[in-house]
Protein backbone atom coordinates (compact mmCIF):
# COMPACT_ATOMS: atom_id res chain seq x y z
CA UNK A 1 0.00 0.00 0.00
CA UNK A 2 1.71 3.66 -0.76
CA UNK A 3 0.72 6.47 0.77
CA UNK A 4 -1.91 7.68 -0.98
CA UNK A 5 -3.69 4.78 -0.38
CA UNK A 6 -3.33 4.54 3.04
CA UNK A 7 -4.55 7.77 4.03
CA UNK A 8 -7.81 7.22 1.91
CA UNK A 9 -8.21 4.32 4.29
CA UNK A 10 -7.46 6.05 7.24
CA UNK A 11 -10.00 8.65 5.98
CA UNK A 12 -12.38 6.02 5.65
CA UNK A 13 -12.16 4.84 9.66
CA UNK A 14 -12.29 8.59 10.76
CA UNK A 15 -15.37 8.93 8.95
CA UNK A 16 -16.93 6.09 10.00
CA UNK A 17 -16.11 7.04 13.65
CA UNK A 18 -16.92 10.62 13.07
CA UNK A 19 -20.56 9.49 11.61
CA UNK A 20 -21.23 7.20 14.78
CA UNK A 21 -20.55 9.79 17.28
CA UNK A 22 -22.79 12.33 15.58
CA UNK A 23 -25.51 9.74 15.70
CA UNK A 24 -25.26 8.75 19.18
CA UNK A 25 -24.93 12.20 20.19
CA UNK A 26 -28.07 12.88 18.49
CA UNK A 27 -29.02 10.76 20.71
CA UNK A 28 -27.92 12.02 23.91
CA UNK A 29 -28.96 15.15 23.04
CA UNK A 30 -32.70 14.52 21.75
CA UNK A 31 -32.74 12.66 25.43
CA UNK A 32 -32.23 15.61 27.63
CA UNK A 33 -34.18 17.81 25.02
CA UNK A 34 -31.57 19.95 23.65
CA UNK A 35 -33.03 20.65 20.20
CA UNK A 36 -31.11 23.39 19.11
CA UNK A 37 -28.01 21.39 19.86
CA UNK A 38 -29.74 18.99 17.65
CA UNK A 39 -30.93 21.41 15.00
CA UNK A 40 -27.52 22.02 14.30
CA UNK A 41 -26.11 18.93 13.40
CA UNK A 42 -28.47 18.75 10.52
CA UNK A 43 -26.86 20.54 7.29
CA UNK A 44 -27.79 23.86 5.51
CA UNK A 45 -28.69 21.11 2.71
CA UNK A 46 -31.02 19.05 4.73
CA UNK A 47 -33.20 16.68 2.32
CA UNK A 48 -35.82 15.97 4.88
CA UNK A 49 -36.69 14.33 8.67
CA UNK A 50 -39.32 12.20 9.01
CA UNK A 51 -39.70 10.27 12.46
CA UNK A 52 -42.41 7.84 12.83
CA UNK A 53 -46.04 9.37 11.28
CA UNK A 54 -45.14 12.64 12.51
CA UNK A 55 -45.13 13.16 8.55
CA UNK A 56 -42.03 14.18 6.56
CA UNK A 57 -39.92 17.88 6.52
CA UNK A 58 -37.87 18.81 3.68
CA UNK A 59 -35.11 20.80 4.03
CA UNK A 60 -33.54 22.76 6.87
CA UNK A 61 -36.42 25.07 6.94
CA UNK A 62 -38.43 21.46 7.85
CA UNK A 63 -35.49 20.77 10.17
CA UNK A 64 -35.99 23.89 11.85
CA UNK A 65 -40.11 23.26 12.21
CA UNK A 66 -39.65 20.10 13.23
CA UNK A 67 -37.66 20.43 16.32
CA UNK A 68 -37.94 24.38 16.75
CA UNK A 69 -41.56 23.79 18.75
CA UNK A 70 -39.55 21.89 21.15
CA UNK A 71 -36.93 23.95 21.63
CA UNK A 72 -36.90 25.91 24.60
CA UNK A 73 -40.08 24.00 25.62
CA UNK A 74 -40.19 23.09 29.83
CA UNK A 75 -40.81 19.26 29.46
CA UNK A 76 -41.58 18.21 32.98
CA UNK A 77 -38.79 15.89 35.03
CA UNK A 78 -41.18 12.95 34.46
CA UNK A 79 -41.84 12.81 30.62
CA UNK A 80 -38.24 11.06 29.50
CA UNK A 81 -37.31 9.60 26.23
CA UNK A 82 -34.24 7.42 26.49
CA UNK A 83 -33.35 6.42 23.05
CA UNK A 84 -30.25 3.80 22.90
CA UNK A 85 -28.63 4.12 19.58
CA UNK A 86 -27.30 0.72 18.87
CA UNK A 87 -26.04 -1.19 16.63
CA UNK A 88 -25.09 0.86 13.85
CA UNK A 89 -23.71 0.05 10.50
CA UNK A 90 -22.25 2.85 8.34
CA UNK A 91 -21.28 2.49 4.67
CA UNK A 92 -19.36 5.76 3.16
CA UNK A 93 -19.94 6.52 -0.27
CA UNK A 94 -16.23 5.78 -2.90
CA UNK A 95 -16.14 9.34 -3.11
CA UNK A 96 -16.15 10.02 0.59
CA UNK A 97 -18.90 12.75 0.45
CA UNK A 98 -22.25 11.31 1.58
CA UNK A 99 -22.82 7.88 4.16
CA UNK A 100 -25.66 5.98 5.01
CA UNK A 101 -26.22 4.49 8.40
CA UNK A 102 -29.04 2.41 9.84
CA UNK A 103 -29.25 1.62 13.18
CA UNK A 104 -31.49 0.33 16.04
CA UNK A 105 -33.20 2.18 19.11
CA UNK A 106 -34.72 0.36 21.83
CA UNK A 107 -36.46 2.76 23.98
CA UNK A 108 -37.94 3.78 27.71
CA UNK A 109 -40.30 6.26 27.91
CA UNK A 110 -42.65 8.52 29.36
CA UNK A 111 -45.12 10.94 28.19
CA UNK A 112 -48.93 12.41 28.56
CA UNK A 113 -51.90 10.71 27.79
CA UNK A 114 -54.54 13.18 27.97
CA UNK A 115 -54.62 13.78 32.01
CA UNK A 116 -52.79 10.08 32.78
CA UNK A 117 -49.18 9.77 32.65
CA UNK A 118 -47.86 6.43 30.72
CA UNK A 119 -44.80 4.39 31.21
CA UNK A 120 -44.15 2.75 27.21
CA UNK A 121 -41.29 0.92 25.83
CA UNK A 122 -40.78 1.91 22.26
CA UNK A 123 -38.26 0.37 19.27
CA UNK A 124 -37.59 1.51 15.28
CA UNK A 125 -34.96 1.50 13.12
CA UNK A 126 -32.92 4.48 11.94
CA UNK A 127 -32.47 4.84 8.04
CA UNK A 128 -30.26 7.65 8.12
CA UNK A 129 -28.05 9.96 5.49
CA UNK A 130 -25.03 11.86 6.24
CA UNK A 131 -22.73 14.69 4.22
CA UNK A 132 -19.68 15.95 4.34
CA UNK A 133 -19.11 19.29 4.25
CA UNK A 134 -16.01 21.35 5.23
CA UNK A 135 -14.30 18.31 6.49
CA UNK A 136 -17.49 17.82 8.66
CA UNK A 137 -20.27 15.07 8.47
CA UNK A 138 -23.94 16.38 9.06
CA UNK A 139 -26.60 14.32 8.92
CA UNK A 140 -28.59 14.81 5.54
CA UNK A 141 -31.40 13.20 5.53
CA UNK A 142 -32.99 11.00 8.65
CA UNK A 143 -35.75 8.61 8.99
CA UNK A 144 -36.53 6.62 11.96
CA UNK A 145 -39.12 3.56 11.54
CA UNK A 146 -41.40 2.69 14.28
CA UNK A 147 -41.94 -1.29 14.96
CA UNK A 148 -44.07 -0.65 18.24
CA UNK A 149 -44.90 1.75 20.83
CA UNK A 150 -46.56 0.10 23.95
CA UNK A 151 -47.57 0.36 27.21
CA UNK A 152 -45.15 -0.42 29.71
CA UNK A 153 -47.76 -2.88 31.14
CA UNK A 154 -49.16 -4.70 28.14
CA UNK A 155 -46.28 -5.49 25.76
CA UNK A 156 -46.36 -4.93 22.00
CA UNK A 157 -48.35 -8.24 21.42
CA UNK A 158 -51.11 -6.77 22.94
CA UNK A 159 -51.00 -3.04 21.56
CA UNK A 160 -48.53 -2.18 19.21
CA UNK A 161 -49.21 1.20 18.87
CA UNK A 162 -50.64 3.48 21.62
CA UNK A 163 -52.00 6.39 19.02
CA UNK A 164 -51.65 7.89 15.59
CA UNK A 165 -49.24 11.17 16.24
CA UNK A 166 -49.80 12.99 12.71
CA UNK A 167 -48.20 16.33 12.77
CA UNK A 168 -50.25 19.09 11.24
CA UNK A 169 -47.59 21.37 9.66
CA UNK A 170 -45.54 18.70 8.07
CA UNK A 171 -44.89 18.99 4.59
CA UNK A 172 -45.87 15.62 3.74
CA UNK A 173 -47.50 12.28 4.96
CA UNK A 174 -45.54 9.54 6.88
CA UNK A 175 -44.24 7.73 3.59
CA UNK A 176 -43.55 4.34 5.58
CA UNK A 177 -45.34 4.11 8.58
CA UNK A 178 -46.11 0.29 9.48
CA UNK A 179 -45.92 -0.75 12.43
CA UNK A 180 -45.74 -4.42 14.15
CA UNK A 181 -47.41 -6.30 13.40
CA UNK A 182 -47.37 -5.94 9.63
CA UNK A 183 -44.41 -7.67 9.02
CA UNK A 184 -43.05 -4.77 7.52
CA UNK A 185 -39.12 -4.82 6.52
CA UNK A 186 -37.44 -1.56 6.61
CA UNK A 187 -34.83 -1.51 3.81
CA UNK A 188 -31.22 -1.59 3.87
CA UNK A 189 -29.28 1.18 3.24
CA UNK A 190 -26.21 -0.96 2.71
CA UNK A 191 -25.57 -3.74 0.30
CA UNK A 192 -24.72 -7.43 1.27
CA UNK A 193 -21.05 -7.48 2.60
CA UNK A 194 -20.61 -11.06 0.62
CA UNK A 195 -22.60 -11.08 -2.36
CA UNK A 196 -22.77 -7.27 -2.96
CA UNK B 1 -0.39 14.37 4.60
CA UNK B 2 3.00 13.15 5.68
CA UNK B 3 3.62 10.14 7.06
CA UNK B 4 3.57 11.41 10.79
CA UNK B 5 0.73 13.17 10.20
CA UNK B 6 -0.60 9.59 9.34
CA UNK B 7 0.63 7.73 12.04
CA UNK B 8 -0.88 10.25 14.52
CA UNK B 9 -3.99 10.12 12.58
CA UNK B 10 -4.32 5.44 12.87
CA UNK B 11 -3.05 5.83 16.92
CA UNK B 12 -6.47 7.77 16.97
CA UNK B 13 -8.14 5.25 15.58
CA UNK B 14 -6.65 2.39 17.57
CA UNK B 15 -6.83 4.70 20.90
CA UNK B 16 -10.31 4.81 20.54
CA UNK B 17 -10.84 1.28 19.54
CA UNK B 18 -8.92 -0.02 22.78
CA UNK B 19 -10.95 2.29 25.40
CA UNK B 20 -14.21 1.14 23.59
CA UNK B 21 -13.12 -2.22 23.94
CA UNK B 22 -11.68 -1.78 27.69
CA UNK B 23 -15.59 0.04 28.20
CA UNK B 24 -17.27 -3.10 26.94
CA UNK B 25 -14.87 -5.87 28.44
CA UNK B 26 -15.42 -3.94 31.87
CA UNK B 27 -18.93 -4.74 31.56
CA UNK B 28 -18.65 -8.16 30.53
CA UNK B 29 -16.50 -9.10 33.44
CA UNK B 30 -19.11 -6.71 35.73
CA UNK B 31 -22.10 -9.02 34.57
CA UNK B 32 -19.68 -12.11 35.56
CA UNK B 33 -18.52 -10.86 38.90
CA UNK B 34 -15.34 -10.71 37.99
CA UNK B 35 -14.21 -8.10 40.35
CA UNK B 36 -10.20 -8.81 40.77
CA UNK B 37 -10.01 -8.66 36.45
CA UNK B 38 -12.26 -5.33 36.83
CA UNK B 39 -9.91 -4.25 39.79
CA UNK B 40 -6.86 -4.51 37.27
CA UNK B 41 -8.31 -2.30 34.60
CA UNK B 42 -7.90 0.93 36.63
CA UNK B 43 -4.75 2.76 37.08
CA UNK B 44 -2.44 2.16 39.95
CA UNK B 45 -1.60 5.54 39.88
CA UNK B 46 -3.71 7.79 38.26
CA UNK B 47 -7.45 6.80 39.09
CA UNK B 48 -9.63 9.51 40.77
CA UNK B 49 -12.36 7.87 41.87
CA UNK B 50 -14.98 5.36 41.28
CA UNK B 51 -19.14 5.97 42.22
CA UNK B 52 -21.55 4.14 40.92
CA UNK B 53 -25.23 5.30 41.86
CA UNK B 54 -25.86 6.37 45.61
CA UNK B 55 -22.91 3.98 46.91
CA UNK B 56 -20.74 6.84 47.21
CA UNK B 57 -17.82 8.29 46.01
CA UNK B 58 -14.09 5.88 46.32
CA UNK B 59 -10.94 7.47 46.04
CA UNK B 60 -7.69 6.30 44.42
CA UNK B 61 -6.88 2.36 43.19
CA UNK B 62 -7.61 2.08 47.15
CA UNK B 63 -10.60 3.23 46.71
CA UNK B 64 -11.26 0.63 43.61
CA UNK B 65 -10.12 -2.44 45.82
CA UNK B 66 -12.35 -1.59 48.59
CA UNK B 67 -15.39 -1.17 46.61
CA UNK B 68 -15.01 -4.11 43.85
CA UNK B 69 -12.95 -6.62 45.92
CA UNK B 70 -14.23 -6.13 49.60
CA UNK B 71 -17.65 -4.75 49.23
CA UNK B 72 -18.97 -6.46 45.80
CA UNK B 73 -16.32 -9.70 46.32
CA UNK B 74 -16.82 -9.95 49.82
CA UNK B 75 -12.57 -9.90 49.96
CA UNK B 76 -10.85 -13.03 50.52
CA UNK B 77 -13.79 -15.06 51.30
CA UNK B 78 -15.52 -14.40 48.19
CA UNK B 79 -19.46 -14.56 48.06
CA UNK B 80 -21.46 -17.65 45.95
CA UNK B 81 -24.21 -15.49 44.46
CA UNK B 82 -27.19 -18.00 43.25
CA UNK B 83 -27.83 -18.70 40.40
CA UNK B 84 -30.44 -16.77 39.85
CA UNK B 85 -29.30 -13.89 40.72
CA UNK B 86 -27.88 -11.41 37.31
CA UNK B 87 -26.39 -8.42 36.08
CA UNK B 88 -26.86 -7.50 32.43
CA UNK B 89 -25.58 -4.14 31.82
CA UNK B 90 -25.57 -3.40 28.18
CA UNK B 91 -22.94 -1.15 27.75
CA UNK B 92 -24.12 1.06 24.59
CA UNK B 93 -23.49 4.58 22.29
CA UNK B 94 -19.83 5.16 23.68
CA UNK B 95 -18.97 8.54 22.33
CA UNK B 96 -15.10 8.94 22.93
CA UNK B 97 -13.06 11.79 23.00
CA UNK B 98 -9.09 11.49 23.30
CA UNK B 99 -7.25 14.79 24.26
CA UNK B 100 -4.76 15.85 21.83
CA UNK B 101 -1.26 14.54 23.55
CA UNK B 102 -2.88 10.97 23.58
CA UNK B 103 -2.59 10.07 26.85
CA UNK B 104 -6.01 10.80 28.25
CA UNK B 105 -9.68 10.32 27.13
CA UNK B 106 -13.21 10.69 28.46
CA UNK B 107 -16.15 8.77 27.40
CA UNK B 108 -20.08 9.03 27.53
CA UNK B 109 -21.88 5.61 27.71
CA UNK B 110 -25.36 4.78 28.36
CA UNK B 111 -26.69 1.28 29.64
CA UNK B 112 -29.37 -0.71 29.81
CA UNK B 113 -29.86 -3.47 32.14
CA UNK B 114 -31.73 -6.54 33.17
CA UNK B 115 -31.17 -7.41 36.92
CA UNK B 116 -32.47 -10.00 39.29
CA UNK B 117 -31.24 -9.76 42.79
CA UNK B 118 -32.79 -9.85 46.49
CA UNK B 119 -35.12 -7.48 48.02
CA UNK B 120 -35.15 -8.46 51.56
CA UNK B 121 -36.17 -12.47 51.71
CA UNK B 122 -37.64 -11.71 47.95
CA UNK B 123 -35.90 -12.19 44.64
CA UNK B 124 -36.89 -9.33 42.39
CA UNK B 125 -36.51 -8.67 38.44
CA UNK B 126 -35.76 -5.04 37.66
CA UNK B 127 -34.97 -2.72 34.57
CA UNK B 128 -32.52 -0.37 34.71
CA UNK B 129 -31.06 2.57 32.60
CA UNK B 130 -27.97 5.13 33.58
CA UNK B 131 -25.63 6.93 32.01
CA UNK B 132 -21.28 6.87 32.02
CA UNK B 133 -19.25 9.87 32.27
CA UNK B 134 -15.49 7.79 32.34
CA UNK B 135 -12.09 9.01 32.42
CA UNK B 136 -9.27 7.07 30.33
CA UNK B 137 -5.36 7.14 30.64
CA UNK B 138 -2.68 5.49 28.69
CA UNK B 139 0.12 4.29 30.55
CA UNK B 140 3.18 1.75 29.07
CA UNK B 141 0.78 2.04 25.86
CA UNK B 142 -1.99 0.89 27.03
CA UNK B 143 -5.55 2.49 27.82
CA UNK B 144 -6.58 1.80 31.26
CA UNK B 145 -9.74 3.91 33.58
CA UNK B 146 -8.66 6.66 35.70
CA UNK B 147 -12.17 7.35 36.78
CA UNK B 148 -15.84 5.80 36.61
CA UNK B 149 -18.90 7.40 37.31
CA UNK B 150 -22.60 5.41 36.41
CA UNK B 151 -25.98 7.19 37.88
CA UNK B 152 -28.84 5.43 37.96
CA UNK B 153 -31.24 7.07 35.65
CA UNK B 154 -34.32 4.91 37.76
CA UNK B 155 -34.35 0.94 39.10
CA UNK B 156 -37.87 -0.24 38.76
CA UNK B 157 -39.18 -3.93 39.04
CA UNK B 158 -40.31 -5.21 36.19
CA UNK B 159 -44.38 -5.57 37.78
CA UNK B 160 -44.42 -1.57 38.07
CA UNK B 161 -42.20 -0.07 36.02
CA UNK B 162 -40.29 3.51 36.10
CA UNK B 163 -43.39 5.88 36.57
CA UNK B 164 -44.82 3.93 39.29
CA UNK B 165 -41.51 2.87 41.38
CA UNK B 166 -37.90 4.74 40.13
CA UNK B 167 -36.47 3.85 42.33
CA UNK B 168 -36.28 0.65 44.36
CA UNK B 169 -34.10 1.10 47.30
CA UNK B 170 -31.04 2.91 48.62
CA UNK B 171 -27.50 1.59 48.59
CA UNK B 172 -25.28 3.24 50.04
CA UNK B 173 -21.85 1.79 51.05
CA UNK B 174 -21.14 2.55 54.66
CA UNK B 175 -16.70 3.32 54.00
CA UNK B 176 -17.25 5.34 51.15
CA UNK B 177 -15.05 8.03 51.41
CA UNK B 178 -17.49 10.92 50.65
CA UNK B 179 -21.96 10.58 49.51
CA UNK B 180 -22.95 10.60 46.05
CA UNK B 181 -22.00 13.83 44.35
CA UNK B 182 -25.25 13.56 41.81
CA UNK B 183 -27.38 11.08 42.49
CA UNK B 184 -30.68 11.97 40.87
CA UNK B 185 -33.06 9.33 39.97
CA UNK B 186 -35.95 9.72 37.41
CA UNK B 187 -38.28 12.43 37.82
CA UNK B 188 -34.89 14.24 38.12
CA UNK B 189 -32.07 12.24 36.19
CA UNK B 190 -32.04 15.18 34.01
CA UNK B 191 -28.19 16.15 33.92
CA UNK B 192 -26.61 13.98 36.48
CA UNK B 193 -24.10 13.03 34.56
CA UNK B 194 -22.95 16.38 32.30
CA UNK B 195 -21.45 16.14 28.93
CA UNK B 196 -17.71 16.04 28.50
CA UNK B 197 -17.81 16.58 24.75
CA UNK B 198 -18.19 20.28 23.12
CA UNK B 199 -21.17 20.13 20.15
CA UNK B 200 -19.25 18.89 16.90
CA UNK B 201 -20.61 21.81 14.93
CA UNK B 202 -20.76 24.47 16.68
CA UNK B 203 -18.36 24.01 19.70
CA UNK B 204 -20.53 24.68 22.63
Amino acid sequence: MNLEELERQVTLLEDIQEIENLQKMYGYYFDTAMYQEVIDLFSENTESVEITDHGVFRGKEGVNRMYAGMVGMKRPGWMFFEVMQSQGVIEVAPDGKTATGRWYTPSFECRPFGGTKKQTWQFGVYNNEYVKENGRWYFKKLHWNLTYWTSFERGFLKVPKLSDTPFPHADAPATAYHPYPSGYHVPFPFRHPVTG
Amino acid sequence: MNLEELEKQVQLAEDIQEIEHLQRIYGYYFDNNMWAEIVDLFSEEQTESVEIADHGVFYGKKGIRRIYWDMFSGGDTPRQSPAWMQFVVMQIGGVVDVSPDGTRAEGRWQTWLCEAKPYGAYPRAEWLHGYYENKYVKENGRWFFSKLHWNNTFCSPVEDGWLNLPLMGWMPLPDADEPPSAFHTYPYHRNNVLYHYQHPITGK
